[in-house]
């Protein structure tokens, strides 16, 4: 029996997905995939960086003439995944530029909406025309697929069409978790507990106040903001990677033009398996990016100072080393269960979806299945988690092999994924399907 | 609402509120976008027409378009791009002095409501310079155009 034919929303997304992953809009080689690679969470890193053959698009500035100067720094892109971007203007390309890490693209439908408009990007102004999620795609292709630093449309590329933008849109929107979680989770391990209760107390952690449930709305009492941009500071982080290695890194201004210093807040739940952290990869883990907001550059900047002042003693953020790895472990536990989750969603629509797709899907889960392992092992977290979720991740891997078992093999690993998650989670009424029940 | 709450929201509300304004497209790259190609805001939020007066004591340019006669206030904050992709040229800033009777210009104002009133200032102007010998622009050593 053949499988009933996709509905437009799902075809709209299969379109986006080609085009994300390889369209090149008549430029110099790249697609939205080069620097969003679906292998690694859609982020670019140096690790999977140095796996990359010198001929990737990515790597363009250094084998094309044109864009030899003032494209990209290939020093600190294959050192620490830094892309360079001319947010203030396209007038002096020597001068005027910063250089940002990939943000991931997962979770948008959560993260891209505020009163104030889409935000989007790390500074969230990334899109050009009506500065939205659509739009984006015609800023990205402008700054990085163009064939000379001429930039003119029709010569060094070609702008997308509405419908190309409509398809991308749609794909973009349809990865990752579709809603926020509702925290507290009954979570198993102490010391993720521990986190848990440090991230929503508003007197210690105060991290749910602008990452509302591990996600990047903010409420401070009075009703959800949306999505928000804050000064943290981290502009003003010492030692930071790129500037020791003595390149020229201007400093980056975030929104605007000027900039008024301020950045876009990403979600929490997909931060452990997403790093290099912070709009210019400063940190390359989840306890040193919990841990900058207990340093002077977070309490000195605007928004520490603000949070100081509405704390009866003075404080910022305080926390010491044990609640630093806490609050990290809870993000590595979140993470976790989120990619269990993505895994068990792959695994099922492998079961029911046409032949054509299923490696495909089955390898994805493998993916995902290898993040957790990574994210729990990581933090010295669950370690017989960690075991169902290598069996899981074998099974899959065998399933995708076979030609006999490939539905038993499939349905086993997904028990193996269910009994993972027993060991980080209990069932609750507040943990929301999508924490720990499955699909959202 | 406790006090404590209340100190919470006004606190982090004003960081918030002081340092945010309100989200809009990547300005930088809005230059090299076509005239009537800007996602989401050609049309919609824009002007598309002909330049057919200009005024330089009121620095306004004012012109016809499908929707009926508009006008635009051409202000220190107002960006001028010259739209040169038809000519396979770069897109670049330009001036006041850019604005010529007979161009094709787009027109985004500061206030949507500049559209539906067909008058206001402009955030934006994109203007079409056309290839050798129309309207009397040429090109000169630096790429600018000039009449």
């Amino acid at each position: 029996m053949s499988p009933p034919p996709p509905d437009p929303r799902a075809k709209l997304i299969a379109r986006g997905q080609a085009i994300f992953f390889n369209e090149t809009f008549n430029g110099n080689g790249r697609t939205c995939g080069t620097c969003h690679p679906t292998e690694n969470n859609f982020v670019l890193d140096p690790a999977i960086i140095a796996t990359l053959p010198s001929t990737d698009p990515l790597f363009v500035a250094e084998f094309n003439p044109d864009l030899k100067e003032n494209f990209e720094n290939p020093r600190l892109m294959r050192e620490f995944g830094l892309i360079l971007e001319n947010l203030d203007g396209f007038d002096d390309l020597a001068n005027t530029f910063v250089m940002r890490g990939v943000p991931h693209v997962l979770a948008l439908t959560t993260s891209v909406n505020s009163p104030q408009g889409p935000r989007t990007g790390w500074s969230g102004d990334g899109a050009p025309g009506d500065g939205a999620l659509r739009s984006f795609a015609v800023g990205a292709v402008i700054q990085h697929f163009t064939k000379t630093l001429n930039r003119i449309p029709g010569v060094d590329f070609r702008l997308p069409t509405e419908p190309e933008l409509d398809a991308l849109e749609a794909f973009m929107l349809s990865l990752g978790r579709q809603q926020d979680l509702s925290l507290p989770l009954t979570l198993k391990g102490t010391v993720p507990q521990r986190g848990q209760e440090i991230f929503l107390d508003n007197r210690l952690g105060k991290c749910n106040l602008c990452h509302v449930n591990a996600g990047a709305t903010a409420n401070f009492g009075g009703g959800s903001l949306g999505n928000a941009n804050f000064n943290t500071g981290v502009e003003n982080l010492p030692d930071q990677p790129a500037d020791l290695s003595r390149q020229r890194v201007p400093p980056d201004d975030g929104f605007g033009i000027p900039g008024n210093g301020t950045f876009n807040t990403p979600p929490l739940v997909e931060a452990a398996d997403t790093g290099p952290f912070f709009h210019n990869n400063a940190v390359e883990t989840i306890e040193g990016a919990v841990a900058f907001y207990d340093g002077e550059a977070f309490n000195n900047s605007p928004s520490g100072r603000a949070l100081a002042g509405t704390d009866p003693n003075g404080v910022g953020i305080r926390l010491d080393a044990t609640q630093v790895v806490a609050v990290a472990a809870f993000l590595r536990v979140l993470n976790a269960l989120e990619n269990i989750r993505q895994a068990i969603d792959l695994l099922e629509a492998s079961l029911a979806g046409d032949s054509g797709r299923l490696k495909a899907l089955l390898r994805r889960a493998v993916r995902e299945t290898e993040d957790s392992v990574q994210v729990l092992e990581g933090g010295g977290l669950h370690p017989e988690a960690v075991a169902h979720l290598r069996q899981a991740s074998r099974l899959t891997d065998k399933a995708a092999r076979s030609w006999l078992f490939k539905r038993k093999l499939t349905r086993d690993a997904i028990r193996e994924q269910e009994k993972a998650r027993a060991f980080l989670v209990g069932s609750s009424p507040a943990a929301p399907r999508t924490a720990t029940g499955g699909r959202s | 609402m406790t006090l404590r709450l209340m100190t919470i929201v006004v606190g982090m509300a004003g960081v918030l509120w002081s340092t945010t304004p309100f989200a809009h497209g990547q300005k930088a790259t809005e230059v090299f976008i076509p005239i009537g190609q800007s996602p989401g805001v050609s049309y919609k939020l824009t002007i598309v027409g002909t330049i057919e007066r200009i005024d330089p004591q009121t620095r306004t340019i004012a012109g016809a378009a499908p929707a009926g006669p508009w006008s635009a206030n051409v202000t220190p904050r107002t960006k001028i791009w010259l739209d040169r992709s038809k000519l396979r040229l770069t897109n670049q800033k330009g001036a006041f002095a850019d604005l010529r009777t007979g161009l094709l210009v787009e027109v985004k104002y500061e206030d949507p409501a500049g559209r539906v009133q067909g008058k206001g200032p402009a955030e934006w102007v994109k203007v079409e310079v056309p290839g050798s010998g129309r309207a009397g622009y040429r090109e000169t050593v630096s790429g600018r155009s000039r009449p």
